[in-house]
């Protein structure tokens, strides 16, 4: 069966990239625009991993992570966090990897396989 | 290497002749004039960017030449030459900006030099445009200035000097003339000073950007997110909204609170009001205060714009065409984007004098409504415009007043765009022709705006469209406005829509109160 990806950016072009990218690679896609929505989906099916964006209206990448990492069903989900910011790697020790935007599709790819497998 | 162009300005014909040499030697094209008047109109004519003059010619002399090729264009080099004993006028020369002195007897070696070090200068100038234009590279240099982030994630066990600690803070700092206030690390206020709550009120268990900012989230560089998340404390410089909505400038230092030692628990942070911001006078630091409020949306359009790539490599690929309109269509947003925010930059940065010309007010109008046909009508909106026929005449730079009013058009159709609860949404376009005045009026079904949208929407990067807006667009609207001595009013509520007003005199004798600029008047001619 496919591996999960949930992706989380406020960006509907970026959600778009991700989406197609990981699907044509063989990975099936969720989306959230929020760290809210996030939170929603993930009480209903949690993924294999998480790439996250930083900078998001309602309640932002940090805020999201600090929740989800306090329920034991979710903590172990590797999260990339993936973002415009400056210095991104302050914002989440514990994300097993952080890019920077704008990315290389096939380095966000491999860092994804090297988690999760195809 | 390209040929450096040089004039040469002197009066004696033996000087120019030996210097025509040594200089065409180094490798420069020389163009020579034996008197101020002709050195003047050979620099119209050519522009070159380095001018050697004599100073003691008859009628306009090297001072007198240095002054006007300055006041023409600022940033070209002039080196003067000077016999022994001119201390007055070389000190008069220095005055305006002459680039470097060369005495007589003329010492080839000394020469070369200077000129050496005018290269370096223009070198550097031009290095330091290359940054603005190349919205990349500003980008890297800005990019160690932009604050990191909350990386506070895991706290747990009860603090109990917590409290105890941020009373005795809050003693020690309630006669201070300073705003103090204790943040925890969801940004709430827990504990402010004296003058704080004389000034905001009892705003404790609110974030600080609701009322500091009036803001709905956190700022980008938010210097206490980045004290909880490195422990160290943090200086650096913001804008607090006072409660009537007047933007402070202020320096702000935090400190991290340690109850029992171990990770801060909360901030402390101290702002030092600096006074009411009036404009942003200082156009470099102002450039650089943009380069750290774009390269964000910057970075987000770019991604986005590989993002469009991608879908449509992929589309094609897959033979998918749904997936390759959807490329298309985000590569067009993704580039108009971008386009819309380096034309925002360029406008920006361009420091020009206004062109004023007697204009009809109706082509004037029409023009700018012409703008934004092709919008409205994209987007079934509908469209009015009223402007009587009699509107007369007015006096003013109509390209940079126009991109103004279009600007102000474009702002509400966006309005309209982002409201989706009405089922169709108007503009209407309202000239008016009063006796001393030309208004413009623009009213819009649309979204609205909110209290901190009002107060702040023609500050600088100030955007309420998100990743979309530069923060550029009304604030140049606003100047140009101001340059023509007119005023720009908003009456607007969330939901309601919203009527923008520009109020333009018919002549202007001068530029707009304020301006402050001492820029170069006509140095511009590209």
């Amino acid at each position: 069966m496919a591996k999960k990806i949930l992706v989380v950016d406020d960006e509907e072009a970026v959600v778009k990239y991700m989406t197609a990218l990981f699907e044509d690679h063989g990975y099936e896609v969720t989306a959230a625009m929020d760290g809210a929505d996030a939170l929603k989906i993930l009480d209903e099916s949690v993924p294999d991993l998480i790439t996250l964006d930083l900078q998001m209206d309602k309640v932002w990448g940090p805020q999201f992570y600090r929740k989800m990492s306090r329920n034991e069903a979710l903590k172990d989900i590797p999260v990339i966090v993936v973002s415009g910011l400056a210095r991104p790697e302050l914002a989440i020790k514990k994300a097993v990897a952080v890019i920077s935007k704008p990315f290389d599709p096939d380095e966000l790819v491999r860092i994804v396989r090297e988690h999760i497998g195809e | 290497m390209s040929q450096t162009t040089i004039l040469l300005v002197d009066d004696e014909e033996d000087i120019r002749l030996v210097l025509s040499v040594a200089l065409s030697d180094m490798g420069y094209k020389v163009l020579t004039a034996e008197n101020g008047k002709d050195g003047l109109s050979l620099f119209r004519e050519e522009r070159p960017p380095i001018v050697i003059t004599d100073i003691k010619m008859p009628d306009i002399d090297g001072v007198d030449l240095l002054r006007m090729i300055k006041e023409e264009d600022p940033d070209t080099e002039v080196v003067m030459i000077t016999g022994h004993g001119d201390m007055e006028v070389a000190i008069q020369s220095f005055q305006c900006e002459a680039s470097d002195f060369i005495t007589k007897p003329i010492n080839v070696d000394n020469l070369e030099m200077s000129l050496q070090r005018v290269h370096e200068r223009i070198l550097a100038r031009e290095k330091q445009r290359e940054y603005t234009r190349s919205l990349e590279s500003m980008v890297h240099r800005k990019t160690e200035e932009l604050a990191g982030l909350e990386s506070l994630l895991q706290r747990g066990g009860a603090e109990p000097d917590v409290e105890d600690v941020i009373y005795r803070f809050q003693r020690l700092f309630d006669d201070l003339p300073c705003y103090v206030a204790v943040m925890d690390e969801d940004l709430v206020l827990t504990a402010v000073n004296r003058k704080f709550r004389s000034d905001f009120g009892d705003r404790e268990g609110e974030v600080c950007y609701t009322v500091l900012k009036h803001a709905n989230a956190p700022c980008a560089e938010c210097p206490v997110l980045m004290t909880f998340n490195t422990g160290e404390s943090q200086e650096g410089e913001t804008e607090i909204t006072m409660p009537d909505g007047d933007g402070h400038h202020a320096l702000v230092w935090t400190s991290p609170v340690r109850a029992t030692g171990g990770d801060p628990t909360h901030v402390l942070t101290l702002y030092t009001d600096m006074a009411q911001i009036d404009r942003v006078q200082d156009h470099l630091s102002s450039l650089g205060l943009m380069v750290g409020s774009i390269s964000h949306s910057i970075k987000g359009m770019l991604t986005g714009l590989d993002g469009g790539m991608y879908l449509l490599d992929s589309g094609l690929r897959k033979r998918n065409d749904e997936q390759v309109n959807e490329g298309l269509d985000l590569v067009k947003e993704m580039v108009g984007r971008i386009r819309k925010m380096v034309l925002d930059v360029l406008l920006f940065s361009k420091d020009r004098d206004l062109r004023k010309t007697e204009t009809s007010v109706v082509e004037f109008a029409e023009e700018a409504a012409r703008g934004i046909k092709a919008l409205v009508k994209e987007h079934k909106i509908d469209f009015l415009m009223e402007c009587p026929e009699d509107a007369g005449e007015f006096e003013v730079d109509t390209g940079l007043l126009r991109t103004a009013v279009e600007n102000v058009l474009e702002n509400a159709v966006d309005a309209c765009l982002d409201e989706k609860a009405r089922e169709s949404h108007k503009i209407v376009f309202r000239v008016r022709g009063e006796e001393n005045e030309v208004v413009f009026e623009v009213e819009d079904n649309g979204v609205g705006m909110d209290e901190e949208t009002r107060e702040k929407m023609t500050t600088l990067f100030f955007s309420s469209k998100e990743r979309k807006g530069t923060g550029l667009g009304l604030y140049i609207t606003n100047r140009t406005v101001q340059e023509h001595g007119g005023a720009i009013t908003a009456d607007s509520e969330p939901g309601r829509g919203t009527v923008f007003r520009i109020r333009v005199p018919r002549t202007s004798g001068s530029r707009g109160a304020g301006s402050g600029e001492t820029g170069a008047p006509g140095g511009d001619v590209s």
